[in-house]
């Protein structure tokens, strides 16, 4: 176990595309990170699913790396950052929200997968180090950040929240 | 230097209330994905955006104010998300590069 305070940075800071993709046969939605100069919109087959493309964000991937012990914490299975607002109940995460101060925010980190067929999600060492990154840079005492995991929410498909996200920023209107 | 010495100096539009904390830089993005990666707490964000995503990242990386330039105003809906975050939300009719050149001019970089 690591004794060290970590003074996390980000590191590897990569601009490209959050792509969306649906699975018209389970309903199960996937996306994944492209650095192409154009996001991917090929239709494709893997295993039970067929994969179809659902829209596509200009987004940022980085990892965490500690200025102190230079510990890198991998944040490639993190595809994006939702602010919660959800109010089902029946949520974990909807709970946290309604129990937290008001200047607690909840931000939960959307992995690749958000209906979770795999059974994989944004790691608990990312989930730790993303919390201990931006509450550390946060001026003053009033405001904490907590970040959780898209599997603690009942439903990540249907529930509230802002993602941050550019979207449409390549189309026309 | 305090918020509420740019709004005097500068003759910002006050949008929701807030708190007089202290702003250390200037960032400029339109950009949700550059502002989580770029801005630090306690910048003044000049920003063309006015939806609720670019309120998510300002509060993630706690921007100290937002100023939407060229006259720009958010719909109600994110004037009462910002002020449930305590993120303080200002407008002015100025463009981003003279707005820019008048916050230097008062020593912020």
């Amino acid at each position: 176990m690591s004794t060290c305070s970590h003074r996390w940075s980000m590191t590897d800071i990569c601009s490209g595309y959050l792509v969306v993709e649906g699975c018209p046969h389970c309903g199960g939605r996937s996306s994944f990170f492209s650095t192409a100069p154009v996001p991917p919109i090929d239709e494709y087959r893997e295993g039970a699913h067929y994969w179809e493309y659902l829209g596509s964000f200009q987004a940022v991937r980085f990892n965490l790396r500690c200025d102190q012990c230079e510990r890198v914490v991998l944040l490639d299975d993190m595809m994006g950052l939702m602010l919660s607002t959800c109010d089902d109940p029946a949520c974990k995460v909807g709970g946290l929200v309604r129990s937290s101060g008001r200047h607690t925010s909840v931000y939960v980190a959307l992995c690749a997968d958000t209906t979770h067929t795999t059974g994989k999600c944004v790691s608990d060492e990312g989930i730790a180090a993303l919390s201990e990154y931006f509450n550390q840079n946060l001026k003053g005492g009033r405001k904490r950040i907590v970040v959780v995991p898209c599997k603690m929410c009942s439903r990540v498909d249907n529930c509230k929240g802002i993602v941050i996200a550019d979207a449409g920023l390549t189309e026309f209107y | 230097m305090k918020i509420s010495e740019i709004v005097a100096k500068t003759g910002l539009e006050s949008l929701n209330q807030f708190e007089d904390d202290e702003i250390t830089g200037v960032y400029i993005s339109d950009m949700v994905s550059d502002i989580i990666t770029g801005a630090k707490a306690g910048n003044v964000l000049l920003t063309l955006q006015t939806h609720k995503s670019l309120i998510a990242a300002v509060n993630l990386v706690d921007v100290g104010m937002v100023v939407f330039v060229k006259g720009k105003k958010p719909a109600e809906d994110v004037l009462e998300l910002a002020t449930k975050a305590s993120v303080p939300l200002f407008s002015t009719p100025l463009d981003t590069w003279p707005f820019a050149i008048k916050l230097a001019d008062l020593g912020l970089r």
